[in-house]
């Protein structure tokens, strides 16, 4: 299997004289580098192609530059790319131009930040902590007798953990 | 349609539009025929069908986030969750990505027990897909009938692996532990039968005429767009596109067997029935072939970096301790690079794009699972249709949503 690396720039090109070529999309999927090295840039988007005729198969890269890093969307050629770019637009934040739909599709609409981007952390999110009634046992042998603590109320309910919330 | 597609995972919609006597409504995420929590906006005219888009996530745990924080061998048991009913391609995917990542070689008895448990997973698959199909077409004794077989295949997983599904068996290197006594019997058993089941469910739906009328016609998608939207496996079979990975890329030992890729033209939900009762008969084919020419031999690559001591080794070697140490705390590390393997699972095309920066855990595991790329053809498959015949679409469509939403 051969790797290519594109630029974002000449990747519409490129995709039409592979899909002219007979390629079909496979997969398209993001690659944040961070912690690889080279980093820069910091973004890729990971595309498989498969030709039929030829049983072969390759990879090719996209660097993806700017912020938000931004490269163009191939659906008006291969279709299929549609839900493959609204996730890796969710996961990593890389935006395709001309995609007609690009929302997120596997996280919460108003969900902050990209999940799989390399500084976000594992279990980082913000745990909330629902206020209950408290039980209150003056002395042994007596019944427990519901009552609410207004200040420990207070407490509680603003007790949100603060996280490394990305 | 500009407002419908503007709404993602809002909350639930109903409108109706006077003026054109639209209506928009959701189908899901619980309802009982859409086989999980898949949620359905759709736009109809009466009954028609008009619009239809799928709307995922509900299902999402961040699994390919998960396997960047497990040790490679780690990995296998969350990659195993993510279609919950071809849990042995999930691990074979992976696993063919790191052993070539690693340069290693599977033995062949490997190789063989590999092969063997993916067919008898595609045949325990595709049961419930048969029984669902039924079902939702009104046939309640497939369900009956598709789950009682499918039990004897999850009694045999447990004999081989401990665990009826999620079974991380697969791992990179070979199978964790070799076939246990009494396999053969019992895999004979279900060659022997399953054949005689076939036929049985065949009489029961395959020339029903309540089945025909509604299965026939239904469900169209052209050769052209199931081309387009990537759709593989079955669902490409049935519009006359002749691609099989097992036939014509072979992986593991789909070389040595032989058998036939039943593919069919009309392209609606009766062709998609008709290829993946014909891909059954094939899978007891391969699975003979397999238990009759089983190799002797290692299960597992034996290389000691890789692979723990067995624990008679561990009582007289110092160096056997060490590397079980090594191995039970930080597991292996694997060469930095990054590659993608394929498998055909019983939904097409699954494939594991693995990446590794030369630490003990992948750096980025990404799973192309068929089911999510396969529900992009739905759209096109119930548009102008009936709503009632939307019911059978989804069905032939085969969706899991453990795979689709990872």
């Amino acid at each position: 299997m051969t790797i290519t690396t594109v630029p974002a720039g000449e990747w519409a090109a490129t995709a039409e004289r592979l899909k002219n070529e007979g390629w079909q999309l496979k997969d398209l999927t993001g690659l944040d580098r961070l912690r690889l090295t080279p980093n820069e840039p910091r973004f890729e988007v990971v595309v498989q192609l498969l030709h039929h005729e030829h049983k072969e198969r390759q990879m090719i890269h996209v660097t993806v530059e700017g912020d938000p890093p931004t490269v163009p969307s191939v659906m008006a050629l291969w279709p299929t790319a549609n839900f493959m770019e609204r996730e890796t637009f969710d996961m990593f934040g890389v935006h395709f131009t001309d995609h007609p739909n690009l929302t997120r599709i596997l996280m919460p609409d108003e969900w902050e930040g990209h999940p799989l981007r390399k500084d976000y952390g594992v279990g980082k999110v913000p745990v909330e902590f629902i206020p209950q009634p408290l039980i209150q046992i003056d002395s042994p042998g007596q019944s427990p007798k519901s009552g609410v603590s207004g200040s420990l109320l207070d407490r509680l309910g603003q007790a949100v953990v603060e996280g490394d919330a990305p | 349609m500009e407002e419908l597609e503007a709404t993602g995972h809002g909350a639930y919609v109903e409108r109706f539009d006077e003026l054109e006597g639209h209506m928009t409504i959701n189908m899901g995420p619980v309802h009982p025929s859409t086989h999980g929590v898949l949620r359905l906006l759709l736009e109809l005219d009466g009954e028609t069908v008009l619009e239809c888009l799928p709307v995922i996530g509900y299902l999402h745990t961040g699994m390919e986030k998960e396997c960047e924080d497990n040790n490679w061998r780690g990995a296998v048991t969350i990659v195993t969750r993510m279609d919950y009913l071809a849990n042995f391609f999930n691990e074979q995917a992976y696993s063919l990505a790191v052993e070539e990542l690693l340069g290693i070689d599977v033995p062949m008895r490997g190789k063989y027990i590999r092969t063997l448990l993916a067919e008898m997973n595609r045949l325990s698959s595709h049961l419930v897909w048969w029984g669902t199909q039924g079902l939702d077409m009104g046939a309640m004794s497939a369900m009956f009938y598709g789950f009682r077989e499918r039990e004897l295949f999850l009694d045999f997983y447990e004999m081989v692996t401990g665990l009826r599904m999620n079974h991380g068996y697969i791992i990179p290197g070979g199978v964790w532990e070799d076939l246990p006594q009494g396999w053969e019997k019992a895999v004979r058993h279900l060659t022997e039968l399953m054949p005689k089941r076939i036929d049985e469910y065949e009489s029961l739906l395959t020339q029903n005429p309540i089945f025909l009328e509604r299965t026939r016609g239904v469900g169209l998608i052209t050769q052209d767009e199931a081309r387009g939207l990537g759709a593989t496996g079955p669902i490409a079979r049935a519009t006359g596109i002749d691609w099989d990975l097992r036939r014509d890329m072979p992986y593991e030992a789909y070389g040595d067997v032989s058998f036939d890729v039943p593919i069919a033209m009309e392209g609606d939900v009766y062709a998609r029935y008709r290829v993946r009762v014909a891909e059954m008969r094939e899978s007891v084919k391969i699975i003979k072939q397999l238990t009759d020419n089983m190799p002797k031999g290692d299960h597992r690559n034996t290389d000691p970096k890789l692979t723990p001591p067995s624990r008679t080794e561990m009582a007289h070697s110092m160096e056997a301790v060490i590397h079980h140490f090594k191995l039970s705390t930080q597991g292996y590390t694997v060469p930095p690079g990054e590659t993608y393997a394929y498998v055909e699972s019983p939904r097409g095309e699954l494939g594991a794009y693995v990446v590794s920066d030369g630490g003990t855990s992948p750096y980025r595991c990404h799973v192309r699972d068929p089911s999510f790329v396969n529900l992009q053809s739905l759209s096109p498959m119930v548009k102008g249709g009936l709503l009632a015949d939307l019911v059978a679409s989804i069905a032939s469509t085969d969706p899991i949503m453990g795979g689709v939403d990872r």
